[in-house]
Order: C-alpha cells, then structure tokens, then sequence
C-alpha cells in the first residue's frame, strides 16, 4: 500500500472514523487527481461523515450544500443583498456620483452573498472539503449547473467577471440513490460505494465512538442490528442508530438487551411502527 | 499488469456494456502511476472508483478485472442478463388483436355491446361505472373529455423554480432592483416573478395484443385525448413488438387516426411480449426518459416472454423514470390477483398498480400523474 493512503487512512482513524482501504484510496486519488468523489450507498451509513472526518483530518473548512429539489444559483452560488444595495442607493441619492459609478459600487463583491459553491471556490487559506449533500434530491438543471462549475471550479458573474478557484476544494458528493443522476456527472468524478458495515466493522464503530460501552452490551447491539438489517422493514437502521441507541444504553446503564430495555429504548433504530411491531414480534419468537 | 492493461481493461469493460469513456481511461492511466502497482487491492479499488460510477458494475468489473491482473484476458465474460433467451407463445384460441379491431372498429360497438363475460366488468349501469368493454361509440368522447382533464392538471402543476412575469404575486427583487437605478433607488416599478410551471412528460405504453382486446378501442381513444391536448406525450403500442404511433395520433381526427394506425399495425399477432417489448423501448428510448416523465403501462400482464426480463426492463425504467404506473384493466375486478408471471415479475417495479376498465378509474389516475 502507497504510503500516502495509509497516511489518510491513519488520518481518518485520529478522527475516530472507522475506516477502510477503500475510502482511503478513493480519497488518495480524488485528492491527488483533484476528481470530485461521488459516494452512494443506503440512508445513514456514514457517507455524509467521510466529508466532515475529511475536512478536520486536513485542518480545514467543511463548507456544505445540501441539495433540494429547486435549488438554484441564487440559494447555491450568489445572490445581491438587495437591503444593503437599497439603503446604500438611499444613502448616495443625493451624492453627484454618475450613475454608472453608483451602479458599479452596489454590483461589487462587497454587496455580493456567497453562497456555498462560491464560498468554496473563493476560500483563501487553502482549499476546503466541498460537500455536495444528496445530490440526488436536486433536480437536472441543477445538476448540468453543477457540471460547469465542478469541471473548472470557476465562476462568472456578469457584473463582477470571471471568479477562478485560488485552491481547488476536495469535493465530495453524496447520493442516496433515490433517482439515477446523470452518465456526465457520474463520469466526471471518481466513485466510491459504501454498503452497511459488516459484523465486525459495525462493532469497531460501537466501541471508537461509544467508548464507555460494555463487550456484552455492543456485541448485543450490533447482533440485533444485523439481524434487523435482514428483515424486510420500511426503513432499515443505519449506522448513525446503531450508535444512537448504543448511547441510548450506556445512559440507562443497562447491561444487556432484554425486553424491558427494548421496549423503552426501540425508537432508537426503528421509526416507523409497523417495523418496530415486526421486529417485537420476532424478538420475542427467538428469545422464548 | 501494466499501463497498457489499463487500457485494455477500459476496452474490455465498454465491451461488457460498462460505459467507460476514454478520459476515464486516461484517468486510469494516470492514477496508475501515482499507485502502489504491487498491492493486487490498491490497483483494484483504485481503477474500481475510476472505471465503474454505479454499483451495479462492480460485479462484472471485478470478474474483468481478475483477468487483467493475471495476464490472461480472453474470452467474452457473459454478463448476467444479457443472454438472448427463446420466446414462446402462449397456447391457446387465437387472438384477434388490435388489427382486427381496427379494420372493424365502425361496426364494433354495436356487435360488442353485449355484456360480455370479461373479469373487471362491473353490474353498475352509471356511465362512470359502465365496464369500457361495453362501451359505445358516442361513449368514447366522455374518455377524451377525461384525457384532456388530466392533461390541463399536468400542465398547470408548479415546480420550485422561479420565472420573471409582468404581473404576479411575488416580487422579483433582483430585477426590481436594477430597474430603480434609473430611478434613483426609487422602487416605482415591480417586476415580479412567478412558479415555473412543472413539465410534466408523458410516456404511454399500450399492450394492444389479443387478450387486450375488449380494452384496445377505450385505451386508444384514451392516448388519443391524451396526445392531441398536451405536447410531451409520447406514445407507443406493442404486441409482439414495439410501435411508436405518436405521430400517427397526432392532430388529426380520431377516425381518421385510427385508419392510419390500421395500415400500420395490419398483420400483428396476437400475442404479447411485454417483456422483449419494453427491453426495445428502453434501448431507443431510456435516455429521453427523466424525473420529470410518467410512464404509464396499459396491459394485462399475460406475458408469453420471460417474467426476468420484464422485470429487468421495468426495474430500468423505473430508476430512471419519475413515476411508473401500470393499469391493467382486469384489476377493476374484485376477483382478479395479479397472479401471473409477468404480473409478479413486474410488481416490485412499479411506483402505482391501478385499474383502467371504466371511466372512474381513469379519473382516479389524475393524482398519480403529478409528480
């Protein structure tokens, strides 16, 4: 293994991130051959976290998009703060600057609100970790405008000019898969699948960031994770709840999973209720 | 393995159908070179991130893959599902099919207006509840009437974007902004900005084979209604094979759309190959089809092609598509489970499984057709 991705991969690991040769390597190359790195996989499986764990593994800026549907330019990239360019008009009505010079000074970058993409592309210190949150929930316009600004990180607007990156930012784009995002956005960035984590990973997890748990207890929260994993539910628990009702446990000071704990703490993992009625039942089948 | 394997192995993977660009192969060569080229893993997972963008490849890049890193590329990996497989036809009576409806469609409704012994057809003697396997010629306009409905709800919904307008109740800022400079900074005129209307698409796909027939008159006069009041319609028809008659509904009579339709359709057969039919529409027509483009499925399900295929087909169009939608006349009837192969084959594909045998169903369908 290259010496730089074990290098990430350590980095990653002092954030409490349990990870991967996979998502060290796919953030070597995305770095190294500056890509935006897409990364897919089901609800809550840490594919938001690998952005955040970047960012402070670097000692730099997490600057965040989340995506909707009808996201635009204004709300992604700028937009003119209209109170402050009307009271500045009010305050120079009477001054004997032309015209074309008040127009000039209020369509300047002083009157300007970046939004995140421009935040990104204008950041000084050095280049931040850009996370495009579920891109898949915006819709096509939005994604060609992204392509444009993502295939050369620079940004024009007509009464301003052209605004070039100073540091290209590592880009992260996340995708739930809830619809099929464009071939030419797929193909402009590196790709990375992150599935639920297996036995023993999801247990490593438990214990780097639920430190105070008990062997038994995170050997019993993980199991039954899994297992639920298996069922076939409305909404399936990610990682982010396994560790939510591993916190969950440790705070009732409870030692093991029994029916009484369950009952108290089951709206940690399951949130809908016919799931938690088909996951009771079961329990209950396999445990007399 | 070397750079040139890289290479090959991007040609090898657009063979097996992994869509992979030579930019992406230059990438591949590029990061080749700023890699552990020992470590088997670093190598994989490195040209796994470059060359596949979905999961669903990494299956056949990893078979792919463990050829290039030995040195012994060689022959075709059979990538699954893309085997050809023989079709049979179902046994059974003849079917008239669409054609023959067609060459008889004037004299149809009378000879057809017995009640006929169909799963679906209800006792209720309401126009709205009368089975459309019953219907008559002048009933046909309530179908259009309802098509069109629909069509003038599709074109009205708001999306989330904004455009500029001359009157409105939302006041554009931004415009209204660099206007007042002429004034002053004195707003004096608004300028106001609106919901851009949601473009809704419209993709019908029509199964016109025999087991379709009593459905076929309503269901064309339906995609007609649709088709000629609503521009981004677009229409298909298959039995064995897939049609597009867009053009051959378009801005004309209906009398007159249907006798185009005849010359075209003349010597179908009767029976359906959903499955091949709809895997033919998706290779000529899955790129058109976005968030923003409702499909809807008119068929019964009784499919002589493989259930897999259809599903695979379906599962297709549905990742791509806003919304799939399949109506099958027989679900109009209590009695009727959709038990057949091709049925279940398609279930876990669908966004909406509704009926389609009278005009109340048909009036249900609006608020699934708004995304």
């Amino acid at each position: 293994m290259r010496a730089e991705v074990q290098q990430i991969k350590r980095l990653l690991e002092e954030q409490v991130y349990v990870t991967d040769a996979a998502v060290a390597t796919a953030l070597y190359l995305s770095m190294t051959l500056g890509k935006p790195l897409l990364v897919e996989g089901p609800a809550g499986v840490g594919k938001t976290e690998i952005a955040k764990v970047l960012a402070q593994a670097l000692n730099t800026k997490l600057i965040r998009l989340q995506c909707y549907e009808g996201l635009d330019a204004t709300t992604s990239l700028y937009e003119w703060n209209y109170p402050r360019q009307l009271l500045h008009i009010k305050l120079e009505e009477s001054s004997p600057i032309p015209e074309a010079e008040k127009e000039a000074t209020i369509f300047s970058e002083a009157f300007l609100l970046k939004r995140p993409l421009l935040q990104a592309i204008t950041e000084q210190e050095r280049a931040p970790v850009l996370l495009i949150d579920e891109i898949d929930r915006s819709d096509e316009e939005f994604e060609a405008f992204l392509l444009e600004v993502l295939s050369d990180f620079q940004v024009t607007i007509p009464e301003i000019g052209t605004i070039t990156a100073t540091h290209r930012p590592h880009v992260i784009l996340t995708s739930n898969r809830s619809r099929d995002l464009s071939d030419a956005l797929r193909r402009r960035c590196l790709y990375h699948w992150i599935d639920y984590p297996s036995l023993e990973k999801e247990l490593a997890i438990v214990h780097a960031r639920v430190p105070a748990i008990s062997e038994i207890l995170s050997r019993d929260v993980t199991k039954i994770i899994q297992r639920t994993r298996t069922m076939s539910l409305s909404k399936v628990p990610g990682v982010a709840e396994t560790l939510d009702w591993a916190t969950a446990l440790v705070a009732l000071n409870a030692t093991q999973v029994d029916r009484e704990v369950l009952d108290e703490t089951i709206g940690c993992f399951l949130k809908d209720d016919a799931d938690i009625a088909a996951f009771k039942a079961q329990f209950d089948s396999n445990h007399g | 393995m070397n750079e040139k394997d890289v290479v090959l192995l991007g040609r090898a993977l657009r063979e097996h159908g992994v869509a992979v660009t030579p930019s992406e192969v230059v990438t591949g060569a590029t990061a080749f070179s700023v890699i552990d080229q020992a470590d088997r893993e670093e190598v994989f997972l490195s040209l796994r991130s470059i060359f596949t963008s979905r999961v669903d490849d990494f299956p056949i890049f990893e078979q792919l893959f463990g050829r290039y890193w030995d040195n012994t590329p060689e022959k075709h990996v059979e990538r699954e599902g893309l085997s050809k497989t023989t079709l049979q036809v179902r046994p059974g009576a003849p079917r008239r099919g669409l054609a023959y409806f067609l060459e008889n469609w004037g004299a149809a409704p009378a000879e057809d207006s017995e009640p006929i012994k169909v799963p679906g057809a209800s006792e209720g003697e309401s126009a709205a509840e009368k089975d459309f396997s019953s219907f008559g010629k002048e009933d046909l306009d309530d179908v259009a009437r309802v098509a069109r409905r629909i069509v003038k709800r599709l074109a009205k919904n708001p999306s989330r974007r904004w455009r500029p307008v001359r009157r409105g109740s939302r006041i554009n800022l931004r415009r209204s902004l660099r206007q007042s400079l002429k004034t002053g900074g004195e707003l004096i005129e608004l300028s106001y900005k609106e919901r851009k209307p949601k473009r809704t698409k419209l993709v019908v796909i029509c199964d016109v084979s025999g087991s379709m027939d009593l459905y076929s008159r309503l269901l064309l006069q339906f995609i007609y209604g649709l088709q000629n009041s609503f521009a981004k319609v677009e229409s298909f028809v298959f039995a064995t094979s897939l049609s597009r008659i867009t053009g051959h509904l378009r801005n004309k009579t209906y009398e007159h759309a249907l006798e185009r339709l005849a010359a075209k359709v003349r010597g179908w057969s009767g029976g359906t190959r959903i499955g091949e039919s709809l895997a033919a529409f998706n290779a000529e027509w899955l790129r058109r089809i976005d968030k923003r483009t409702v499909v809807i499925v008119l068929s019964d399900g009784w499919d002589t092609g493989e259930p897999e295929q259809l599903a695979r087909a379906l599962s297709q169009l549905q990742r791509r598509a806003g919304r799939v939608i399949w109506l099958n006349p027989l679900l109009g009837s209590s009695a009727y489970e959709p038990l057949t192969r091709g049925m279940q084959a398609a279930l876990p594909h669908i966004d909406v499984f509704a009926p389609a045998h009278d005009l109340a169903s048909l009036r249900a369908l609006e608020p699934h057709l708004i995304l």
